[in-house]
This record gives structure tokens, sequence and C-alpha cells, in this order.
């Protein structure tokens, strides 16, 4: 095994989703270097343990050694991830707006009087028409811009006083011969929550769909910790489509995205999954939120039981329920029943104010 | 240096079954002076791989346990102001000789790098659980094994200290730390391994009743439960029936021993529903 040998295996598993980068190739030299003299087992398993760093990879790593080190190169393509992009789902993210002609300036200012705003903010998004739509558009953006700004604001003032801190109190002290006349304190270091969001994206969602995309897409702006997953009979993780992108570029990457649009819903199950997987992404100030109407045509003793084992790991369960802005609406179906009791904050998502509301739940 | 099979039987002096890929990264640790991070469920042993090493060499094992909120001053060093203020008033020190080593707290980091005769084994228990902040200090001595206090400057290991570090993949760890660490991942053993690791750290327990209750909580680990029992699980339950003074694992003396295997309602629940008989009747086959 030569150096240029590890080197390109190095490469072909940075091709296949490893993160491992210089300092593991150089690492991996070293090791093999090592282990070489002992036989051809010991030089692999120094090799993943210098390579991989997750489970993930870690399971992964034999498959790809064994097709790297053992089979012709022409075989090596096959396993090289293939990406799709092949484009689904792009009339939920874009809703209609696309197919209509933007407004011009004048009749948009028209429009944007100030009953007019108080009005659209209200209007629930399934009863948006098709004239309003780039009005609210607009509005959302700005609004949903504004309470980023906000949030990020409020948490750099917040902050409590703290411990008395020794060290610097005793060193402003020592031109008064070391009394501790003027204490020093510890400020609590204002702490950034980690926001994590499953969005619904069935079939009984689709109304809500592209409204709430963008409610997420504001929320990682001032939230550096943040991932957004959706769902529906799959769970696909989003966050770094919308992370650091604007919102149109964002909305053109979800596009490639192989989630089943519109499909049927497995809550329960898709809980499941992400407990089963990304759990790690909780922790004890994680703000839970998830956007959906609570169709569930899984178990929902597996949803309760999942939410739980959810609820236990971090600070607060947030549920946005669309439909709980219809006046005569009640959580009786049966996963939304289940879930309850498992859930610290239930409220409506409909509209855009509901949305805007929910800024009073997001800081402390 | 002695080579992997000599880490293997090393090891199993100390009680601690050792595959060969675990030992090549031990290996490789002790070899290249890489820290090691060890990630798998809870109860496979990952604390005690340190615990057996630092015995192994014959050195010292220092431990961190890590939890929310650790900061510097509980893990790498704290000033001892009692004494400060007393040197101030009685003595009439001043600032340059209140901050000299003699008024240092060395907490285990610290103490890890100022090890005297040779390379302590340092255990970082649990790193997921403390602040990524914690987990950014931590760089600094995994990359150049080094601890830098402001009043005196830059402390260098006279003697590299072994890490290892734990995690139960409650979160994510930095990618910046996972770059610094050969990683291994310790999985449930299989059922002769885990065999044989009750031989080894029950004395002259009965071979079939371990292997029944291996076969047992193998069974059991297979259920789903939300906390599988891991091998300690297995070692508890042993002792327990030894303890009842049981020699054959039968459905009355496993329903007794459920509290060492099931560690929540649910899971316990769980257990019952699919019934003891049946679990028992599967791990005889």
């Amino acid at each position: 095994m030569t150096q240029s040998d590890i080197i390109r295996f190095c490469r072909f598993l940075r091709a296949n989703g490893f993160s491992a980068g210089v300092t593991e190739s150089l690492t991996s030299v070293d090791v093999v270097r090592v282990t070489q003299v002992v036989d051809a087992d010991a030089v692999r398993w120094a090799l993943r343990a210098a390579l991989s760093s997750s489970k993930e990879e870690w399971d992964s790593f034999d498959r790809l050694y064994d097709a790297f080190w053992n089979e012709a190169p022409r075989d090596r393509s096959g396993i090289e991830r293939s990406v799709k992009t092949e484009p689904r789902g792009f009339w939920v993210l874009t809703g209609e707006a696309s197919e209509v002609e933007r407004p011009t300036d004048r009749e948009a200012s028209s429009i944007a009087g100030a009953s007019a705003h108080a009005r659209l903010k209200k209007t629930d998004f399934s009863e948006i028409s098709r004239s309003d739509q780039p009005a609210l558009d607009q509005l959302a953006e700005r609004l949903l811009k504004q309470m980023s700004w906000r949030l990020s604001r409020r948490r750099k003032i917040a902050g409590l006083r703290g411990r008395v801190d020794l060290r610097r109190t005793i060193r402003g002290n020592i031109s008064r011969g070391g009394d501790p006349v003027k204490l020093r304190y510890k400020d609590r270091k204002p702490q950034q929550a980690r926001v994590l969001i499953l969005l619904d994206v069935s079939g009984s969602m689709s109304l809500y769909s592209m409204f709430l995309l963008r409610f997420a897409h504001a929320l990682h702006r001032p939230f550096k910790r943040a991932d957004t997953f959706i769902f529906s009979t799959r769970l696909v993780n989003i966050g770094g489509m919308l992370r650091s992108r604007n919102l149109a570029d964002a909305m053109k990457a979800l596009t490639a995205c192989p989630a089943d649009w519109s499909g049927g819903t497995r809550i329960g199950g898709s809980l499941q999954e992400f407990n089963a997987r990304h759990a790690r992404l909780l922790s004890r100030d994680t703000v839970f939120i998830i956007l959906s109407d609570g169709w569930d045509t899984g178990n929902p003793e597996i949803l309760a039981a999942e939410l739980r084992s959810v609820r236990d790991r971090v600070r607060k369960v947030i549920w946005l329920n669309p439909l709980l802005g219809l006046e005569d609406y009640k959580p009786l179906t049966r996963g939304m029943a289940a879930a309850l009791p498992h859930v610290d904050v239930f409220a409506a998502a409909h509209s855009l104010q509901s949305l805007l509301e929910l800024e009073k739940h997001l800081s402390w | 240096m002695r080579d992997i099979d000599a880490v293997v039987r090393g090891f199993e002096a100390s009680g601690y079954v050792l595959d060969r890929a675990l030992a090549t990264a031990v290996y490789l640790l002790i070899r290249l002076g890489k820290p090691l991070l060890i990630e798998g469920h809870a109860g496979v042993g990952k604390t005690e791989v340190a615990k057996v090493l630092a015995a192994f060499l014959g050195v010292e094992l220092i431990r961190l346990q890590c939890y929310e909120g650790l900061d510097v001053n509980s893990a790498v060093y704290e000033w001892n102001y009692q004494k400060q203020l007393l040197a101030i008033r009685i003595h009439e020190r001043t600032e340059e000789d209140i901050f000299s080593s003699s008024f240092l707290l060395e907490r285990p980091l610290l103490r890890s790098l100022r090890a005297e005769n040779a390379s302590p084994v340092l255990l970082i228990d649990e790193i997921d659980r403390a602040d990524e902040a914690f987990e950014a200090f931590l760089l600094e001595l995994l990359s150049d094994f080094q601890i830098t206090i402001p009043e005196l400057g830059p402390i260098r290991a006279r003697h590299k200290p072994h890490v290892i570090l734990t995690s139960n993949r409650t979160r994510e760890l930095s990618d910046a730390l996972k770059r610094r660490c050969l990683y291994h991942w310790i999985d449930y053993p299989g059922f002769e391994k885990e065999l044989e690791i009750v031989r080894l750290r029950t004395q002259g327990v009965d071979h079939e009743l371990g292997a029944q209750v291996v076969g047992f909580v193998q069974q059991v680990r297979s259920l789903n439960l939300s906390k599988p029992p891991g091998v300690a699980e297995t070692l508890d339950c042993v002792d327990s029936l030894r303890a009842l003074g049981k020699t054959r694992l039968d459905a009355e003396a496993a329903e007794a021993t459920l509290l060492c295997i099931a560690k929540s309602v649910d899971d316990s629940a769980k257990i019952q529903a699919e019934g003891i008989d049946r679990i028992l009747s599967r791990s005889a086959q």
C-alpha cells in the first residue's frame, strides 16, 4: 500500500460522503505505516479508526474499503453517490404565484394600505385569492424578517446577573489591599437556543406548506443552530438548503429534494425515524417545533411514545396546527389527541398573524 | 513497543475482552499519541477501556466527567482565592506573588499535563454532555497538549497523556474535535463474546447459567426498547441471580431480575407483553 494509494482511498471516501479532510489523510498514512507490519486486518481497522468520525461512516466503511481495494477500478464509479435532481413538487413550493404576473409597483402599493395589511395578516393561507398572493408574499417577507431581527436582538439584551466572579474581584481589589470591596459578577452567557423544525408536507397540508417553509427559512436566520426536516411518508433534512441562502435560492434547491410531496402522512413513523437517526440534534436548549395538521394514518401510540421521548430531551415542544384557525376545530383526530399530552405549546399556524405570535415562545 | 496481540492479552488479564479492531485502535493511540474517541450505546464498556488501559500501562488514570455547564474552572484550573486573600492580608504579597503556581488548584486536565513520571491516561467521559464552548476549549489541549493560563503563560505536557474520549451520541460533536481523534464504535457484543465477558468478570459462574442470561439479554435487546440493556446489565443480572441463590434462569427467576434489565416502566411493560416465557424459549434455541 503506497502513500498515493492511501491518498486516493481518502479521496474515494470523500466522494462517498465522508468528512475526512487533509488531517485524516496524514493520520492514515501514519497508521498504515505502523500497522502494515502486522496483517491486512489491522490495516483495515486502523484506517477505519483514522478515517471515520461517526457511526454512519463507521458502518459504511467496510463496504467502501472492499469496493476500493478488492474490485477493479472500473467498478468504483458504481458505488459513488448519485444525486437525484429530478424536479419534484415544484408547485408546492412556488404555489401558483410563479405563474401569475407580478403586479406593477403602483398596484402593489395601492394594495398595501394599512387596512389591507391587517386583513392579509389574518387571512387563512388556504383562502388567499390569486390577486392577494403577491402582496402577502411581500408582507410575509418583511414581517418575518423583522421578527428574526427582533429575536436576535432580544437575546443580546437578556441575561441575568450571575455568580460573583472571584477571580476578577481579587484582581480588581488588589489596590485596596485585597479586601473584596467591590464585587465583580459573572454574567450568564447568553445562550442561543437551538431550533428544530419538523414540517409536514403531506397532501392535507399542501395549501399551507409554502408559507410554512418560508417561516422555517425565516427562523434559520436568527438561530444559527437551527435544523429543519420535512416529512410525509419519509423524513428529509432540508436544513442545509435553508441555511445561508436567500429565499428564492432556497426554494429552488428544495424543488430537487426527493421528498414525498403531497403524499400521505406518517407522523409517528417519521418521528420514530427522527429519534432513531437524528436524536443527537436534540439537547436541553432545543425548541422543537412540529408544523402539522395531525392527520396521521399511522398508529397513534407510536406517535405519543416518540413525542414523549423527544420531549424528555428538549426544552419545549411546540405544535403548530393550521386547522386550529378554523372556528369549530377540535383536536380530536386520533393522532392529534394522542400527541397533545406531550406538547407544551399548541397554537395555530394558519395565517401570518398566528405565525408572528410564535415569537413569544421562541425567546425566553 | 508491544504489539496488538500484547494489547489483547494485557486487557484480558484485567478482565476486559478486547476484539482486535479495538485493540488496533488502542495500539495506535499508544503508538501515535492520537486521542481516541469511543462511541457506543450505554453500558458496552466505553469507560472501562480507559480504566483497563491505565492498569495495563501501569500509569495513573485521570478522569474528567463532563456535564452541562462544565467550565474551565472545574476542568482545568482555579486560583486558590482564600489562600490568595490571606497572602495579601498577612504577608502583604504583591500581584506577581499570588499568581504563581503555589496558588494554583489543579483540575483534571491540568493535572494530566503536569504528570511527573509517565504519560497518564486521561479519560474525558461523556463529552457529548459538555457544552459546545467547552469542546472548543479542548481543541488546544488535544492538538498541542498544552494549556494557556493568562497569568502564567502556556503549560506544556511533560509526558503527553493518552487521551480517551467517550460519547453516548446524545448530540453531534464538532468536526474540529472529531478530526483530531481516532474513532471507534463499540457495538453490543455477539453471544460468544458476551459470554466470555461474563466468564471473565464474574468469578466462577456456572457456564450454563451464564449462557442462559446472555441469551435472554440478547433476545431482550432485539425488542426495540427505549433503553436496551448493555453488558453492564447482563453482569448485574448474573450477580443478582447468584445473590438470590438461583442456578437456572427460569421464568420466575427472570421476572425477579427484570429490574436489572428494564430501566423504565415502558420497557418493563414491553417485555411483559412479549412474554418472559416466550423470550426464554426463543433464547434457548
